[in-house]
């Protein structure tokens, strides 16, 4: 009796319904875990914790598929869902990340040559960067947002979004030079 | 757009699109050399934003996804299986409490007189002893009995009262036959002392503890077995 009710339910556009979602949402997470991870980790500076809540946010996407209409809104949406969840990270458990963040990043690269000195130091600033000037900075670079989609996703106004993107670039290219005159006095 | 506001956007966007910042970019040579700068830095911040992603991370969230659906439709069988389980119960629960609710006796020898039309044709001849015989297999009547033959009593049988089993018998009225019905007394039950339809009348007292239906074609035939069984009827 049971069955014959499970059968009825699934009828050929229930079947190609969640055929077209299973798809759509295939699409979504092979397009944008990349930038999602990547997000996440600026975010929180730990891998593991990145990777958690990249899973979190991808789950919590596929509940709400039917919500997304818009496509192109599909990474505005997924960074939303994101920052919810590294909030929800912190309202469950205090850590101190940013302590973990600068030790972590050492690891990271075997920096050999020049470049990767220099990238190497960047990654290190980004993640000193504090979280209100890095913020902006990644939506920029990573979502390729522009002010004004930034300053929504924020709930910041443009101004302060574009000032804050001023200084973190500043205090970024500020190290950069001191780094090369560094690195020239001691050449 | 004066030098600070050209710099504070060449900070904020420096890939910004806006006429006015293209603009002022070709107002000065140094300014595009500056902005050069910066898009050198954005360069360099692009690579470094880019961190190594875990091995099969998007296969690993398909994979998360489909183990957790799959998980959800489970759940979601046993929830109907859980409902469909509820819903019998409750149908059940209310038949059973259907059988407490008050049971207007009158409407029900009406209908069962109308229903069970074979009973008003046949003669069983039915005799005082087998009567009491009936009676006494009712433990809810209080052995009460009829102490004789109570006139000519053609068709004697059990039957249903909405849940109470009750006795059921067809006598000679003063011309035509009168149904009887013998029904234990019980608090849900509500008896009215006349009631009639298109067809037939009916008339209920009480007797030896218990409820008695009378239905037939005239009011004198009712009076006649009414005497009948006030007479014999203990």
């Amino acid at each position: 009796m049971f069955d014959s009710f499970r059968k009825k339910k699934s009828d050929p556009t229930v079947i190609s319904d969640m055929l077209s979602k299973q798809r759509r949402y295939d699409s979504l997470v092979r397009a944008m875990h990349g930038d999602i991870f990547r997000y996440a980790y600026w975010l929180c500076g730990d891998r593991h914790v990145a990777e958690d809540i990249t899973q979190e946010t991808f789950l919590r996407a596929w509940r709400s598929l039917d919500s997304l209409k818009d496509e192109k809104a599909a990474k505005a949406w997924l960074i939303t869902i994101l920052r919810r969840e590294n909030a929800r990270r912190f309202e469950r458990k205090q850590f101190d990340y940013s302590d973990v963040e600068q030790e972590q990043l050492v690891d990271v690269l075997s920096s050999s040559t020049e470049e990767n000195v220099e990238q190497h130091l960047l990654r290190r600033q980004i993640g000193k960067l504090d979280i209100e000037y890095r913020e902006p900075l990644l939506l920029q670079l990573i979502g390729g947002f522009s002010g004004e989609e930034i300053a929504q996703l924020l709930d910041l106004n443009r101004n302060t979004v574009m000032t804050r993107l001023f200084r973190a670039r500043n205090q970024l290219k500020e190290v950069l030079e001191k780094s090369t005159v560094r690195g020239q006095s001691n050449g | 757009m004066d030098e600070l506001q050209f710099r504070r956007q060449a900070y904020g966007e420096p890939n910004s699109q806006d006429a006015e910042f293209l603009q002022a970019l070709q107002d000065n040579p140094d300014r595009e050399v500056f902005l050069k700068e910066l898009k050198q830095l954005d360069g360099k911040l692009d690579q470094a934003l880019k961190v190594e992603i875990p091995d099969g991370m998007a296969d690993k969230l398909l994979l998360r996804q489909q183990l957790q659906h799959h998980q959800q439709q489970k759940r979601k069988t046993g929830f109907m299986m859980a409902m469909v389980a509820s819903v019998a119960f409750v149908v059940g629960i209310s038949f059973s409490l259907l059988r407490i609710a008050p049971v207007d006796l009158g409407e029900h020898a009406l209908a069962h007189v109308h229903h069970e039309t074979v009973a008003l044709v046949v003669d069983q001849h039915v005799g005082v002893q087998q009567i009491n015989a009936e009676l006494a297999a009712f433990k809810t009547l209080g052995g009460a009995k009829f102490s004789a033959q109570p006139g000519k009593v053609y068709y004697l049988s059990y039957c249903d009262f909405q849940g109470v089993q009750s006795l059921h018998l067809v006598m000679q009225g003063a011309e035509n036959k009168v149904t009887a019905f013998l029904v234990p007394q019980e608090d849900r039950m509500l008896l009215e002392a006349n009631f009639a339809d298109k067809e037939y009348q009916g008339m209920g007292f009480q007797r030896g503890g218990s409820y008695i239906l009378l239905v037939g074609e005239r009011q004198a035939d009712l009076d006649y077995v009414k005497a009948e069984i006030t007479q014999t009827f203990i």
